[in-house]
């Protein structure tokens, strides 16, 4: 339990970073490659510092020294490929534990990482003296796949003039895709940054910049960042580009970036950030703690808003001009989000993964302030109802979200969230759905806290965090003060109990240490005799995302003679509240009605129950319970609710509890509602869809024009001709926004033979045909395309006989004139584009729901050619979410494949991630449903696509995992031959036996052990601490598992035997047993197995290692330059492998007898260091790594010998 | 005198020029100019007949010819100038009097000579048709006369030539027609453009068996797709500029700077457009004094200068 401790934080590395130098001298953007160095102060806290691990991710690292001496260095990185590849197994369980472990074998946050370093043993000799450690190593990156991207436009013209851009992106901790660095949130260190750019080009990072020099040519600049303020590596970043700058006028200190030709846009978009600055200073009573804010906007960004030390990276689609309406809001609040991020998040650091949190908790909490103040009360309850309905649904679907997991010695079985098919242990195995939610309920409960000890000690309390790690972190480095800007759940409940003196440990327990939601039920019967209402409250607390609530809950009930709050408590055991009355039903009929907000009102009671003075009843109304209440009361009662309570969710309430009662009363009161104009516009809105709802429930007994027809007609038509719209005219925004809602709500009526009416189509094309924006001061452009998904939603499904081929010919007469629209819709979008393509994007829907109905055939290619890369992302999403759809109803798996490819190549990460998760929504077939799609083929494909095709984005890949959930479970898929049970069941028994065994070896002399168990149980395990860790992956050739004793290895592999895959229970094995080394346990894995998937390596795509390696099977994940260089054909891979079994063979004898010698480096044959020659005669740039030690080390083969 | 006649009738007309050279003439105004310079030159030759030549030099008698031809033409203009400066279009034998006289032709003598009794008499030339002109294009129904002008004076021209036509409708202020008419014709001009576009450049179709019933505008995917989508359309762009119009002032500017290049010090970065014009300074020291001090703002150093290169 991470709130026992304390004192503190405690660093997981035998070191402490103070410092660290980014310097990358190249960005080849033709090439797309990086090239640079970094330099890492670190300060051992032991005595005998032999090795320090580092984060680094599909990096080249060319060099490592430590103190200047070269140092050895592994390079290993068991997420590349998580189970290894001849693995049969298919079930997501297995792949689900792997995954954790993969993950955590590498984390930052445990200490661990992918590089390895030596500590040159000159330097550990004299380690008494604890001397500061410079490690310093050169890398390169070339054609990265993750943590940056590169946008390169394919036009004439150099890089600056096609808009060429690089930024660096990331889910979570990330930063360890762009260069070596400890990749924790938690290791704060000051920076310098630098970057050498071409001269036309901007080099935005973190900090401060210092100064701006040009190389001696004159041709490029090198930018020069200090960051004095102690940061994490993950809250750094980068964006290069022709960027047009922009200085805040407002605020001389910050400075915004956009892509060329979008300045006027900036302008106007960052006319309003110094007000969303003032309000958080204000707040928070701190001022904003770095010294200069930055933000670029980036195409093809990773997600619309990230947040870094000092800058925050945004989608370039958040930019609009001063025509926009529908924009500005939700560009508003993303810069909002962003900025509070810089305070919480950025400026102040988690601790550990499991007080994230605290974090997003605070940055949404005040996040959420802001809302209330531009947007007001109404906006801001109605984004509390809003995110509260989606936390219930998410968590009554999936079953809770834990908001603070406690890893008690981090035992696989102590699950917290079993129900989940992925873990929670680490950020990086979320998938983003669950992140998401997570972050909503953060807030929501932080929300929660400020109920409970009042919003001035809530800010206090930020205030306080704030000031403690302002003072941090302008101390020069010491260790303990800068842990003072880390932010942990025992520390910030500990502030939480000094500035209020309350204790919310009841409500962190419920909420924070618990997940799941509360379901009330109620319901209530009034007794006339006794002038009591009997409430009777029920929960389910059974199902699964539920949980038991016990304490207060707050009961409002609106009585003739006024407004009652009563708190009732929730005890185990009753049910039932007996509420007195304060009112006799009926006395005075003429005396006003006073509300809660002490308004009085004149109301008709004539609806109303003669004998009772209730006139209506919410239960927990300021959502201080995360909860779903389904109350029952009485039509008339909702509908009073709706009329007069002024509270905008007991509207919203009102209005879905209405649907259900489709009378008069409740028309009357809807309408009553659209015509009010004081009354919130969302509410107005959501009106409207009630209203069609109920219109098409009384649809025999309804009279009069369409519903709303006539009420738009009163609005927003001429008063000489009332079938044609005035000419628009959006200045007031309620209006605009009911303007827009009101057709699309209208198009969903339905008459007698469930067909859109006549009258009702009609008056949609006629206000297309009347739309008149000319003399409008804004872009009416979300307006024609909600007129365009109006249209869509009038379509029903076609009258067919059989399955003749749909024509021309025997089109809808009414389908004819939508379909016209739409084309010519779509036709003018192209000569005359509207912002953010919103018309192509409604035309594209309304083709699929047109080809759905089957009104026009269904084809695909149309929504293809608009998926490609080169349209605009929101285009492209709506076309493959046709493409998406199409595959479900048609069950193509042409189209399904053509889906899977784009994820694996598309440009876009946002793409890519946005297919999966619309196919995850929508899938093509579901572990419960039959289909023909589903094969082993797919299976293979998908199983490979999250076990190493996706390694470069965390995001992806648990996208992919959430998609194969979806499609198959957790099991092992149904279209899979069954698997051998009898190793399966072996598994268990042999992890019972072995584990023992298993420990002690762990440390040092890996090989025997390891031989032992090969032998004892068909299982590979490589077990080895830091230096023997060399030989170890050639281990599992040796003892052949299944008793086909003496064929090599190799060759068993090939071979495929039926009787599976022996090698998966050690993974199995390995994981569970947490007294393993875990990484070197993946480490090895990794070795033995990655050669086979060289297509997923990140960082040399299209080549090949040369045969040597294969032969060996022990290629470092990351690799030597002097080895990638070596030319290969990549297609002979499968030949390759072939051939080198024989090679295998003969070598074995040699390894086996190496292993036997203590493993000595010093022994290499000369056959290597022949292989060597020749590979540096090749290389022209090897003999730094040739003749360095450390790449004499780090090669890990002992033999080469070919 | 190869060609005398030629020579002669050089200086009688243009069309003239074309006839005397060539043996076939078939423009029917050139045979009648033909035909009447025959009969002068009968007249010539009688008259010298009757002055008593046997015989004359054929150039002789085309330079008499040509000297009456002259004379002739002389008294006909000189009688229609009179006559026009009398207010007359035709001229009257009193016209051709004072011209005579005008020439210093003595009129009396004239009817003795007409007497005379020698006189030899001339067949009239042969009847020719006499050049057509085309009629000018008559529109409408001539105006007669009123009974208050003379019926001398000249008709009234053809109607077209002075009477007004209205060539508008009464503008139609109905507020439903009008938006009426500006939506279908608004519909109109986007169809049939959006029509164009599909007949010439590649199209998209919703149905297999009708490629041309609704064609779409195939998806061209750019390689700047943000900039069309984000930047106002000209269309929006033009309303914008009423309501303000400094805002794209400003975006002109700006889209210049990233044009500039880097390599001498005067372009030294593109952020410098941003400073007022007395910020950039050369680029040795950074000014202080500019109104913003932005660290983007300021201007790129130079690189130290090493001695060993």
């Amino acid at each position: 339990m991470n709130r026992k401790k304390d004192k503190g934080f405690e660093s997981p590395r035998p070191y402490k970073l103070t410092h660290q130098v980014v310097c990358i001298n190249n960005i080849n953007f033709q090439r797309k490659s990086v090239i640079g160095y970094v330099e890492l102060t670190i300060f051992p806290t032991v005595v005998n510092l032999n090795r320090i691990k580092l984060s680094s991710k599909q990096c080249r690292i060319y060099r490592v020294r430590v103190n200047d001496l070269e140092a050895p260095f592994i390079y290993n990185d068991p997420t590349l490929e998580v189970c290894h590849h001849e693995s049969k197994q298919r079930n997501l369980n297995y792949f689900s534990s792997a995954y954790t472990a993969a993950v955590g074998a590498v984390d930052p946050d445990a200490g661990n990482g992918e590089l390895c370093i030596k500590v040159p043993s000159e330097l550990w000799k004299q380690g008494d003296e604890m001397k500061v450690l410079k490690v310093y190593i050169e890398f390169s990156l070339d054609q990265p796949k993750g943590g940056l991207h590169f946008v390169v436009p394919d036009i004439e013209g150099n890089m600056a003039e096609r808009g060429a851009h690089v930024f660096s992106f990331g889910y979570q901790n990330s930063t360890r895709f762009w260069f070596p660095c400890v990749d924790s949130y938690s290791e704060l260190c000051t920076w310098k940054l630098e970057f050498t750019v071409d001269a036309s080009m901007v080099a935005v990072s973190c900090g401060d910049l210092v100064e701006t020099v040009y190389t001696h040519d004159m041709r490029k600049k090198t930018f020069h960042y200090v960051l004095p303020i102690p940061t994490a590596a993950p809250n750094i970043s980068l964006a290069v580009g022709p960027f047009e700058i922009l200085v805040d006028p407002y605020m001389h200190e910050v400075t915004h970036f956009c892509l060329p030709q979008l300045l006027p846009l900036l302008k106007h978009t960052m006319s309003y950030l110094h007000e969303i600055f003032e309000f958080y200073e204000e707040i928070l009573t701190c001022r904003y703690p770095y010294s200069c804010f930055k933000t670029v906007f980036v195409d093809e960004a990773y997600v619309q808003v990230s947040s870094y030390a000092s800058m925050s990276i945004f989608s370039t689609n958040l930019l609009h001009s001063a025509m926009i309406i529908d924009q500005t809001p939700v560009t508003r609040r993303c810069l909002a989000q962003a900025l509070s991020q810089q305070f919480f998040g950025c400026f102040i650091s988690r601790m550990s993964w499991s007080d994230e949190w605290v974090l997003k908790g605070i940055s949404g909490y005040i996040y959420g302030l802001y809302l209330k103040k531009t947007f007001g009360v109404n906006e801001y309850r109605h984004w509390i109802k809003e995110e509260l309905d989606k936390i219930v649904e998410y968590e009554l679907k999936t079953g809770g979200v834990l908001l603070h997991p406690a890893f008690c010695g981090g035992k696989e079985k102590d699950n917290p969230t079993p129900h989940l098919h992925f873990s929670i242990k680490h950020p990086h195995t979320l998938s983003w759905e669950y992140y998401k939610m997570f972050q909503c309920k953060a807030h929501l409960v932080m929300r929660l806290i400020e109920n409970r000890i009042s919003m001035e000690f809530m800010l206090q309390v930020f205030n306080k965090l704030l000031s403690l790690a302002s003072t941090a972190s302008s101390q020069k480095y010491q260790s303990h003060m800068w842990s003072q800007m880390l932010l942990s759940t025992s520390g910030f409940l500990k502030s939480i109990s000094n500035v209020s003196g309350k204790d919310i440990g009841p409500l962190i327990k419920q909420w924070v240490d618990q997940s799941g939601v509360v379901k009330f039920f109620g319901s209530f019967a009034f007794n006339r005799k006794r002038n009591v209402l009997e409430l009777e409250i029920r929960q389910d607390y059974t199902s699964s995302g539920t949980q038991k609530y016990v304490g207060p809950i707050k009961v409002t009930v609106q009585e003739l003679d006024g407004s009652f709050n009563h708190t009732l408590q929730i005890e185990e055991n009753s049910l039932k509240h007996d509420i007195p009355c304060h009112s006799k039903s009926r006395r005075n009929k003429k005396k006003k009605i006073p509300l809660m907000n002490g308004e009085e009102v004149d109301m008709d009671l004539s609806a109303m129950d003669a004998d009772s003075p209730l006139l209506w009843i919410r239960i927990d109304p300021d959502m201080s319970i995360l909860r779903k209440v389904e109350f029952e009361q009485a039509d008339f009662m909702w509908q009073y609710q709706l009329r007069y309570e002024r509270d905008v969710v007991a509207q919203e309430e009102a209005i879905s509890a209405l649907e259900k009662f489709p009378t008069p009363a409740s028309r009357l009161a809807l309408t009553d509602i659209l015509e009010q104009e004081q009354c919130f516009y969302k509410v107005r809105m959501q009106a409207c869809f009630c209203l069609a709802k109920i219109a098409n429930s009384m649809m025999s007994t309804w009279t009069g024009p369409p519903a709303m027809k006539s009420l738009f007609t009163r609005m927003f038509c001429c008063k000489s001709c009332p079938n044609i719209v005035k000419t628009n005219n959006f200045i007031n925004f309620q209006s605009y926004f009911l303007q827009k809602t009101m057709p699309v709500a209208m198009a969903l009526l339905r008459d007698m033979q469930n067909l859109c009416p006549k009258e009702v189509l009609n008056f949609i094309l006629d206000l297309i045909k009347y739309n008149d924006n000319r003399k409008n001061k804004f872009s009416d452009n979300y307006y024609r395309a909600e007129l365009i998904d109006a249209l869509t939603n009038s379509l029903t499904p076609a009258i067919n006989i059989s399955n003749e081929v749909r024509t021309v010919d025997n089109l809808n007469s009414d389908v004819r004139l939508i379909l016209e629209e739409i084309t010519r819709f779509l036709n003018m979008e192209k000569l005359l584009p509207s912002y953010r393509n919103t018309i192509t994007v409604s035309c594209l829907r309304a083709i699929r729901m047109l080809q759905k109905n089957g009104h026009i055939p269904s084809d695909p290619s149309l929504f293809k050619s608009y998926a490609q890369y080169g349209h605009f992302v929101d285009v492209r999403v709506a076309a493959l979410e046709a493409v998406v759809d199409y595959t479900r109803v048609d069950r193509s798996s042409e189209e399904l494949q053509w889906l899977l490819d784009m994820v694996q190549n598309d440009p876009s990460h946002y793409v890519r991630h946005k297919i999966l998760s619309m196919l995850g929504k929508n899938p093509p077939f579901t572990k419960a449903s039959e289909s023909s799609l589903c094969n082993e083929a797919l299976v293979d494909q998908l199983w490979k696509l999250m076990n190493s095709g996706t390694s470069h984005d965390w995001r992806l890949r648990c996208d992919a995992v959430n998609f194969y959930y979806t499609l198959f479970g957790l099991t092992r898929p149904s279209c899979l031959p069954l698997p051998e049970l009898g190793l399966v069941l072996n598994l268990k028994e042999k992890k019972a036996v072995l584990n023992p065994t298993i420990k002690p070896e762990a440390g040092g002399i890996g090989g025997v052990g390891a031989l032992d168990l090969c032998a004892n149980g068909g299982i590979h395990t490589p077990i080895s601490g830091f230096p023997s860790s060399l030989e170890e992956e050639h281990l599992p050739m040796e003892p052949p598992p299944n008793g086909v004793a003496p064929a090599p290895h190799g060759l068993k592999r090939k071979a495929e035997t039926p009787l599976g895959s022996p090698p998966e229970p050690v993974q199995f094995t390995a994981q569970e047993e947490e007294d393993i080394d875990m990484d070197t346990v993946h480490d090895s894995q990794a070795f033995i197995y990655h050669h086979l998937n060289m297509l997923e390596r990140p960082s040399t795509p299209g080549k090949e290692p040369p045969l040597v390696e294969q032969t060996l099977l022990s290629m470092p994940a990351t690799p030597l330059p002097a080895f990638i260089k070596e030319p290969s054909a990549s297609k002979h891979g499968e030949h390759h492998h072939r051939h080198h079994h024989h090679d295998h063979k003969k070598k074995k004898k040699k390894h086996k007898h190496k292993h036997k010698h203590k493993h000595k480096h010093e022994s290499k044959d000369k056959d290597k260091d022949k292989d060597r020659e020749r590979e540096r005669d090749r290389d022209r740039d090897a003999h730094a790594f040739t003749s360095s030690p450390a790449s004499g080390r780090s090669l890990r083969s002992p033999s080469l010998s070919d | 005198m190869a060609d005398p006649a030629s020579v002669g009738s050089g200086s009688l007309s243009a069309s003239g020029t074309r006839s005397g050279s060539g043996k076939t003439t078939t423009s029917p105004a050139e045979n009648y100019y033909l035909a009447r310079r025959r009969t002068l030159q009968v007249v010539v030759s009688s008259l010298l007949t009757e002055c008593g030549f046997e015989s004359a030099e054929k150039a002789a008698v085309e330079s008499l010819t040509e000297m009456i031809q002259s004379y002739i033409s002389e008294v006909g203009r000189s009688a229609k100038s009179y006559c026009e400066h009398t207010a007359r279009s035709t001229p009257t034998l009193s016209d051709v009097v004072v011209t005579l006289i005008e020439m210093g032709f003595n009129v009396d003598t004239l009817p003795t000579y007409a007497k005379r009794s020698q006189r030899m008499v001339i067949t009239a030339p042969p009847v020719t048709n006499s050049p057509v002109v085309p009629k000018a294009l008559a529109a409408g129904q001539k105006r007669v006369h009123p009974p208050y002008i003379p019926s001398h004076l000249p008709d009234f021209p053809d109607p077209h030539t002075y009477i007004k036509t209205p060539t508008f409708r009464e503008p139609v202020s109905d507020y439903q027609v009008l938006r009426e008419k500006a939506a279908s014709q608004r519909r109109d001009v986007e169809r049939a453009l959006t029509r164009f576009m599909a007949k010439t450049g590649e199209t998209q179709s919703l149905f297999k068996d009708d490629i041309t019933a609704f064609p779409l505008i195939a998806a061209r995917p750019s390689s700047i797709p943000y900039l069309n989508a984000l930047l106002p359309s000209e269309l929006e762009l033009q309303t914008l500029e009423e309501t303000d119009s400094s805002e794209q002032d400003d975006q002109t500017d700006n889209e210049n700077a990233p044009s500039n290049t880097v390599t001498d010090e005067a372009g030294a970065d593109k952020e410098n457009s941003v400073l007022p014009p007395g910020g950039v300074v050369p680029a040795v020291k950074p000014s202080e004094e500019t109104v913003i001090d932005n660290p983007y703002l300021r201007p790129v150093k130079k690189p130290k200068v090493r001695r060993k290169k």
